[in-house]
């Protein structure tokens, strides 16, 4: 007897807890519900249950289109922070407007600084043309502007073929800690995809493919090879004249006149 | 509307478009060869301008130094300036070259590029600012041809100092909607007195 009766403590015992979770599951169920369609908790029913208002609150997740006509995406559920457009000069005196936001292209914006050794490898490594990125990523590094930074000392190092802007609000605006630091910003939807710092720019293209989940930044041949452009129109210029002058054919040469119109010659 | 400004020129770039204003220093011959293949066309304002300053060394061949310039070997700064729709390289020829070649079909890239003061007044840039249209562009109007792109090249005066508009859109398909753009920045774009 007292055998029967302590199994039935025990069955009924583990028939409370049961119950119990069931009932949390539900509560949980119903929250969750609560959440995706708020305005319809706000007319309830005689009974207080919620009741349904329009159709059902269908929406999807960042990412995944929603039906024609139908509401808007759920918000990122974690939305990098908003990134600025880096407005400044470069060391050599142009005024420069380079946008991360509202374009097609992505940004990996470097922030560097004359004064710092570990930052004198990125200067070295940002030189090389074999650097790998993603496609329609394009490297800027970011000084301080010229009232904190020295221009001639930043010439000195700055490698050529990439862009370079002095701009503290920069610095301000992606509340930089120190440097070297770098941001990739995502140029569509104008927001920070991932940040960090590292000694070397391996070290962070490592840091970045793991925040951005883009390989390009670790595989030569994967992504878009860092290219510099071919020379400007007056390197072109000057290029034309060496091999002419080298070849003998001077200003004003016959050669140079096959229809034998001088421009000279009208003025 | 992001403001950009420098030498005396000032614009309002509106959302995507990204801008320079740089000095570009030319070397003594090449600084004759480009006011010189200017100062040339302006004395035949008929001619194509694809058939202007085909060689540079050809318009070196100028035959007085321009005044206020350096006999060949100190050169000469010119303001340029670049503005676009898209992510423009850091090397850039002065009519763009280097940045029309990644610009794409729904690009656009202007181009304002100053000449020295000898030019202003002559037949060529005498003239008021211009407002593109598109049956202005054309494919031969290109510094290169590049396949699908456009070009439009007009000279001006304004505020007592010579320029080249020059235009590239990537593609007539998005040349309307590509000029509603360049007028725009061309209408919030200032040109004073050179500082």
């Amino acid at each position: 007897m007292t055998a029967a009766v302590i199994g039935l403590s025990v069955v009924v015992a583990a028939l409370t807890v049961l119950v119990a979770g069931l009932l949390r599951s539900h509560a949980t169920i119903l929250r969750r519900l609560h959440e995706l369609d708020p305005a319809g908790s706000d007319a309830r029913s005689p009974a207080g249950f919620p009741a349904q208002v329009g159709g059902p609150d269908f929406r999807t997740f960042p990412g995944i289109p929603a039906p024609s006509g139908g509401p808007a995406p759920l918000p990122d559920p974690v939305p990098g922070a908003p990134a600025a457009d880096l407005s400044g000069v470069t060391p050599t005196g142009e005024s420069v407007l380079v946008r991360t936001t509202g374009m097609t292209t992505d940004t990996v914006a470097v922030f560097l600084s004359s004064g710092c050794s570990t930052c004198q490898r990125f200067f070295t490594d940002l030189a090389d043309r074999r650097l790998s990125l993603p496609p329609r990523t394009r490297v800027v590094i970011v000084t301080k502007g010229p009232e904190e930074e020295s221009p001639s000392a930043i010439l000195e190092v700055a490698p050529p073929g990439v862009d370079l802007v002095m701009s503290s609000r920069a610095w301000t605006d992606f509340r930089v800690p120190g440097s070297p630091y770098v941001v990739a910003v995502d140029g569509r939807s104008g927001r920070v995809k991932g940040e960090g710092t590292g000694p070397s720019w391996e070290q962070v293209s490592r840091l970045l493919a793991r925040a951005t989940g883009d390989l390009g930044y670790l595989t030569p041949g994967t992504g878009t090879e860092h290219r510099h452009r071919p020379t400007g129109d007056l390197d072109r210029e000057a290029r034309v004249d060496r091999e002419l002058l080298a070849a003998g054919v001077l200003p004003g040469d016959d050669s140079l006149y096959p229809d034998g119109g001088r421009p000279g010659a009208a003025s | 509307m992001i403001p950009l400004s420098a030498q005396g020129i000032s614009l309002q770039l509106p959302a995507g478009w990204e801008g320079r204003i740089g000095l570009r220093t030319v070397a003594g011959p090449a600084a004759a060869a480009r006011s010189a293949a200017a100062r040339s066309a302006a004395a035949e304002p008929t001619s194509p301008p694809s058939a202007r300053g085909r060689s540079a060394l050809a318009a070196a061949a100028a035959p007085a130094p321009l005044s206020g310039e350096n006999d060949g070997i100190g050169g000469r700064l010119f303001p340029v300036t670049h503005a676009g729709n898209f992510a423009l390289p850091p090397d850039r020829g002065d009519f763009g070259s280097g940045a029309v070649d990644v610009m794409g079909e729904s690009g656009v890239l202007m181009a304002l590029v100053e000449y020295g003061d000898e030019c202003v007044g002559t037949a060529l840039f005498d003239h008021p600012r211009p407002v593109p249209r598109v049956a202005e562009f054309a494919p031969d109007t290109l510094q290169r041809r590049i396949s699908g792109q456009l070009g439009y090249q007009r000279f001006f005066t304004e505020a007592g100092r010579a320029f080249c508009l020059y235009v590239v859109v990537g593609s007539i398909r998005f040349a309307p909607t590509l000029l509603t753009g360049t007028r725009t920045v061309l209408s919030h774009t200032t040109i004073g007195p050179r500082r």
